[in-house]
């Protein structure tokens, strides 16, 4: 096959979440967008952070029937190992996933042409169409397909439809701006209180992030700052106290925050991946006491509310 | 929270809420649940009701033998025959029960013997339209009149509070074999006395054994067998045999003539009828057809004013008998109330209705009498809110009456509605399992002159159900462009409380398939709902429309066995699977053991048909449907104006995900020979299991929205359509195709062997045109967009949708909203029924082993809802299992 001509840019797109209710107003799809420029220890989506497809190995619906082994022209499938795959062997080339007959072996990501992600964006059209919903990009950080959606927003407006971005900001905002005029919303993620925290849970200063939330203000975009509350790293007093105070300066004077779910730690051995648990479990969990980050982020002048 | 086009295009939806709406007759128009308290008389009737318990009602089954014993005396040798041969007739019975099917010669013997009886009783008798007519006037001058505390709304469908008449002309005798264990039967018991039981044994079912419809019918068949064929349950179901149902009555007509209007029309008729006789008989020849043809007429125009008289003197009883009654009573508030009911039927039924109250009694009162002539399935009210809103708007104007008092009246009325039951043997219980008799309500909707229907009525309607949330009838609410957004909310604020009450009907297709029917476009506007999710006009079809069920994975399985089915022939030879070398040839075998199977379905329907016309007719009902007066024509004999048979496709997702399978793992993929992977389905996939687990995990489903099991889909359902609307009824009139199942996609499961779907061996098939239970896993949009996406031009007789849903996300006026989308997305697709299930699955459970905790648990089975405790176990667990649209929450990458 051709490669792609320049003109036709393609995503890899690691999920389509259909009767989304909770990435926006009313009943969406969710676009995730796969490739990130941070890496959050607690990122609930780790397969997102790569921009490359990859395998994942669900070791408890494996029915050991070896159907993988014989598929793979890589010799990169162990029956022996617990893990299955060879990482250093693996392509990635899906022929394994393809042949599992329990989902056990998964391929993380598909390569979507703008037509095809368009026509999977409007099939859910007339319910956005009577719910107030429309479409959601999310990820992974969708922003770094910037390309890819200087083609797709404008098609997806020729449909009249909603579009709701979730970003966290960490890329020059030259890759945002031409997109601004094709999205109707952002969600937009802080997460920490300032740049030296966010180098060492992100894996990335905070500059060029608050440079992006400070463009977008200029702008009056229509957004929603959001805080994933990650019980003891951005919860304390001190830390929220900083938060307010940055987000104070570029006028936001009202956030959502987001719950934390643990659940995300189940992922990372079913991938070839370095990130560790972080192992905050459900009693830590349990014990953020939500309304009192509530009422410290109120102290500072800044309205936080739990999504409903 | 953001203002982007989408988000206004659904504030403008809303904007003609603003428009003055044609019902607004009172200051504060009523139109959320909070408007009404709750009212207590309505509370102890709903108590009283739940506490009832099921009771055999033999009143009409009894009165009915004794009338037709007078006037069929019996000679002491036939006596003697038929004795034998009842005896015999009941060990057959038994014996199918026990699965042994009635031998060849046993068969015919029986048939022979039938037919002579017939013979016998024919000599001398008058038309069988006269006798039944004068049978109906008999029993309802000679059934007991009962009047429970509280009610405003009277009349007795059963002789017991809540009570499943059974009926021996009919089908009844198929519960001969277990009558005596009816109150111990495990499923759906119900209290019998033991005189009624002697009864029926010495008295009633020795009578009707050889003249009743389940008797006769076999005498006009190409199958002398086909009640053989008929209790296997492995191909389709006919159902008319337990008696004709499934019609709305023209309660429009009844409330503007009176009875006594619909006899002098009938008096008319019979008179022109006899003077026309009297010029061709001094001419004509006899026996001529024209001869013929006008002596039926009269007939049939005798028996009409005789049924228009009963039903005048049955009113006359209850005025007689609500005085008597309020003499008796002494305390002055319920004495006052009797009086005033009392009142009323000096006035009704004979005459149109003076009051919103007389109206609504009188729409009670043509349903119980319907009653003790017709089984009680799906007969229905039709379009309530619109033929009782002048009654209601001229009695508010008047200042004789406020919605909260409509509120009770409609409350009372609803109550009563629940007091019947359908009896089924059993296993005709595992495919109409939960009770239901349908009787459905119908509500908004465009009227025949292009306008939205929504008035005050139809928000009381549904309100009084709210107040007392039993299991039937059933509510259906029909919406169009044009229904408004208050009206809606109200819908997801009942329905969020559980009970699956209403269900949603989309004008914007149902109008046009009717249409496309042959349905005139006024007429087909006007449409209602009939029992659970099928349609006609009311007052002015017959569309016997839960007639047949078919099987259609039956006829998969036939294409894929060459016409056979556990070893036995069935079908035509289609050829080995060995030669299906495409999906084409494939699909062409499927087409024609269809074809085959439907053909057989429609043969003995017609049959059913034909035998009620000869042997049963219903004069009662022939005058409560239009054409029939007019026509001077039986309503079984083709009297109304429209005149169709609903015959449903049971398992329209098995036979999809079956080929999407075959399609895929042979053709495509070429993993393995079709006889190869018959072979794996054939042994349940014992070997397989690699085989199913990859077609379960892998091959698209319906109700994933995918483009291969959506385009199966409507091949399978256009086979489907195209084949049933070949065929027509004795009455003159199409069959109708639906999707749409009750619960006899349990009883065929039960049944049927494996399929290319990964389906196992006895599970039960998909429920009307809902994916397979577990498949929709692409959420609730993709499974209703792959409905959605279904031809619907010729699934005239309406498809049933079920939508599970958790309470927890439906919360509030933001769950209004999600609601609204789900349901008027769907419809814009072009989606059209839907009704939901809104439980909390750990209620179900707790029910299913704290049975006594929910006597009043209410959920919907199919297009009707039953209480828990009445359905089968596996109707339990299906329910149980049926896929929970968690909306689970995701985080992005945060």
């Amino acid at each position: 096959m051709n490669p792609a001509p320049s003109n036709s840019p393609e995503a890899v797109i690691f999920d389509i979440q259909r009767f989304s209710i909770h990435d926006g107003p009313g009943i969406r799809t969710t676009l995730f967008f796969k490739g990130c420029s941070l890496n959050c220890a607690w990122c609930q989506n780790p397969e997102s952070i790569s921009g490359m497809p990859e395998m994942t190995f669900y070791a408890e619906r494996c029915i050991a029937c070896g159907a993988c082994a014989n598929a793979c022209a890589e010799g990169a499938v162990s029956m022996d190992s617990g893990r299955r795959i060879i990482w250093e062997k693996c392509t990635a080339c899906g022929a394994c996933a393809r042949e599992c007959p329990a989902e056990a072996l998964r391929l993380v990501g598909a390569t979507y042409s703008v037509k095809k992600l368009v026509r999977e964006s409007l099939r859910d059209r007339e319910f956005y169409e009577a719910s107030g919903g429309g479409v959601s990009l999310s990820g992974g950080e969708p922003v770094l397909h910037s390309r890819f959606l200087a083609s797709f927003l404008p098609e997806l407006k020729t449909h009249g439809i909603h579009v709701l971005l979730e970003t966290a900001g960490n890329y020059p905002f030259t890759l945002l701006n031409p997109l601004l005029p094709f999205i109707d919303y952002i969600y937009f993620d802080y997460k920490l209180p300032d740049d030296a925290a966010y180098r060492v849970h992100t894996g990335k200063g905070n500059q060029r992030i608050l440079d992006v939330l400070g463009a977008l203000v200029d702008q009056a975009a229509s957004l929603t700052v959001r805080i994933p509350v990650v019980p003891g790293i951005n919860t304390g007093f001190h830390q929220i106290k900083m938060m307010a105070h940055t987000l104070r300066a570029y006028g936001i004077s009202s956030v959502s925050l987001l719950k934390y779910n643990p659940l995300w730690e189940a992922k990372i051995p079913r991938l070839n991946t370095r990130q560790n648990a972080l192992g905050i479990n459900m009693n830590a969990v349990d014990a953020v006491d939500y309304e009192n980050v509530i009422n410290q982020y109120s102290q500072y002048h800044i309205k936080a509310s739990l999504p409903s | 929270m953001n203002t982007s086009p989408a988000y206004q295009n659904n504030i403008v939806m809303g904007n003609h809420d603003d428009r003055p709406s044609m019902g607004d007759t009172t200051e504060r128009p009523i139109r959320t649940i909070g408007d009404i308290d709750e009212i207590q008389r309505l509370k102890r009737l709903r108590g009283d009701i739940l506490n009832a318990p099921y009771h055999l009602c033999t009143q009409k089954a009894s009165l009915l033998t004794e009338y037709m014993r007078q006037r069929r005396p019996i000679g002491a040798f036939v006596k003697l025959i038929s004795a034998a041969h009842f005896r015999q007739f009941a060990e057959t019975l038994e014996n199918s029960r026990r699965g042994i099917p009635q031998g060849r010669w046993q068969v015919m013997a029986g048939n022979i013997l039938n037919r002579v009886y017939l013979k016998l009783e024919q000599a001398g008798r008058p038309d069988p339209v006269i006798e039944f007519s004068r049978a109906l006037e008999y029993i309802l001058r000679k059934m007991p009149l009962t009047i429970y505390d509280d009610e405003l709304i009277v009349g007795n469908s059963s002789a017991h509070r809540v009570g499943a008449p059974i009926h021996p002309d009919l089908g009844g005798l198929m519960m001969l074999p277990e009558i005596d264990g009816l109150a111990g039967r495990p499923i759906n018991p119900i209290q019998t006395d033991p005189q009624q039981v002697r009864e029926l044994h010495e008295n009633i079912f020795p009578f009707w054994f050889n003249r009743s419809v389940m008797a006769r019918a076999p005498l006009y068949s190409r199958d002398p067998n086909m009640f053989n064929t008929l209790l296997e349950g492995n191909y389709y179901i006919l159902t008319q045999f337990a008696g004709i149902s499934h019609v709305t009555p023209d309660y429009p007509t009844l409330l503007k003539l009176g009875f006594n209007g619909i006899r002098q029309t009938a008096e008319t008729g019979l008179r022109e009828a006899l003077e026309r006789l009297a010029k061709l008989k001094s001419g004509a020849p006899d026996s001529t057809p024209a001869r013929a043809s006008l002596k039926n007429k009269i007939a049939f125009y005798k028996a009409a004013v005789i049924a228009a008289g009963a039903a005048i003197e049955y009113g006359g009883r209850w005025k007689s008998h609500l005085e008597q009654t309020a003499r008796a009573t002494a305390d002055p508030i319920r004495k006052a109330e009797l009086e005033a009911m009392a009142t009323m039927f000096a006035n009704i039924p004979a005459h149109p209705p003076a009051s919103f109250h007389e109206a609504v009694q009188m729409v009670f009162m043509g349903h119980v009498m319907l009653h003790q002539e017709n089984f009680q399935h799906g007969v229905s009210f039709g379009r309530m809110d619109q033929y009782l809103y002048p009654f209601y708007a001229r009695d508010i104007r008047s200042g004789r009456l406020t919605p909260e008092r409509a509120v009770e009246i409609l409350g009372c009325f609803i109550c009563k509605a629940g007091e019947l039951l359908p009896l089924f043997f059993d296993r005709a219980t595992e495919y109409f399992s939960g009770l239901s008799s349908a009787s459905g309500i119908t509500l908004g909707g465009t009227t025949p002159d292009g306008a939205s229907g929504v008035n005050d009525l139809s928000y009381l309607i549904l309100l009084a159900y709210d107040q007392v949330r039993l299991r039937q009838p059933n509510f259906h609410v029909r919406m169009d462009d044009n229904t408004p957004r208050e009206f809606r909310y109200l819908c997801y604020d009942v329905l969020k409380k559980g009970g699956g009450i209403p269900a949603f009907f989309n004008d914007n297709t149902v109008i046009p398939a009717l249409v496309l029917a042959d349905i005139g476009e006024k007429d087909a506007r006007d449409y209602a709902v009939v029992g659970c999710v099928e349609w006609g006009v009311p007052g002015k079809s017959f569309p016997a429309a839960g007639a047949v069920f078919i099987n259609l994975a039956m006829a998969l399985h036939l294409a894929l066995h060459n016409g056979r089915f556990a070893g036995r022939r069935f079908g035509p030879s289609t050829g080995p699977p060995e030669r299906f070398s495409s999906m084409d040839l494939l699909l062409d075998a499927f087409r024609k053991q269809l074809a085959n199977l439907v053909e057989r379905a429609v043969d003995g329907n017609n049959v059913i048909e034909q035998t009620h016309a000869n042997h049963r007719p219903t004069p009662l009902l022939s005058i409560l449907v239009d054409g029939c007066v007019k026509k001077g024509r039986e309503i079984n004999a083709g009297g109304a104006r429209y005149n169709s048979t609903g015959c449903q496709g049971v398992g329209l997702a098995d036979v999809v995900d079956s080929l999407t399978a075959i399609d895929q793992v042979v053709y495509q993929e070429n993993r393995l020979a079709l006889p190869e992977c018959i072979a794996a389905v054939d042994a349940d996939y014992k070997g397989y299991e690699d085989l199913r687990i990859y077609i379960v995990n892998k091959i698209p489903k319906y109700g994933e929205n995918s483009d291969i099991s959506d385009h199966y889909a409507n091949v399978v359902s256009g086979i489907y359509t195209d084949t049933v609307r070949r065929f027509s009824n004795p009455r003159g009139g199409p069959y109708f195709a639906g999707f749409w199942t009750m619960t006899t996609h349990m009883g065929f499961g039960t049944r049927m062997p494996a399929l290319p779907s990964g389906r196992r061996a006895g599970r039960a098939l998909a429920n009307g045109a809902s994916p397979c239970d577990g498949k929709d896993r692409k959420g609730p949009t993709a499974a209703l967009s792959s409905a959605a996406n279904l031809d619907k031009r010729f699934i005239t007789n309406g498809y049933a949708f079920n939508q599970k849903l958790n309470p927890e996300y439906l919360a509030g006026r933001a769950g209004n909203i999600l609601l609204d989308g789900m349901i008027t997305g769907y419809f814009r697709k072009g989606g059209m029924q839907l009704q939901f299930n809104i439980t909390d699955p750990s209620i179900l459970l707790d029910a299913r082993s704290n049975p006594e905790k929910y006597p009043d648990l209410v959920v919907r089975v199919s297009g009707y809802s039953a209480y828990f405790n009445d359905l089968t176990d596996a109707m339990k667990e299906e329910l149980i299992n049926r896929t929970l649209h968690c909306m689970t929450e995701r985080t992005c990458c945060t």
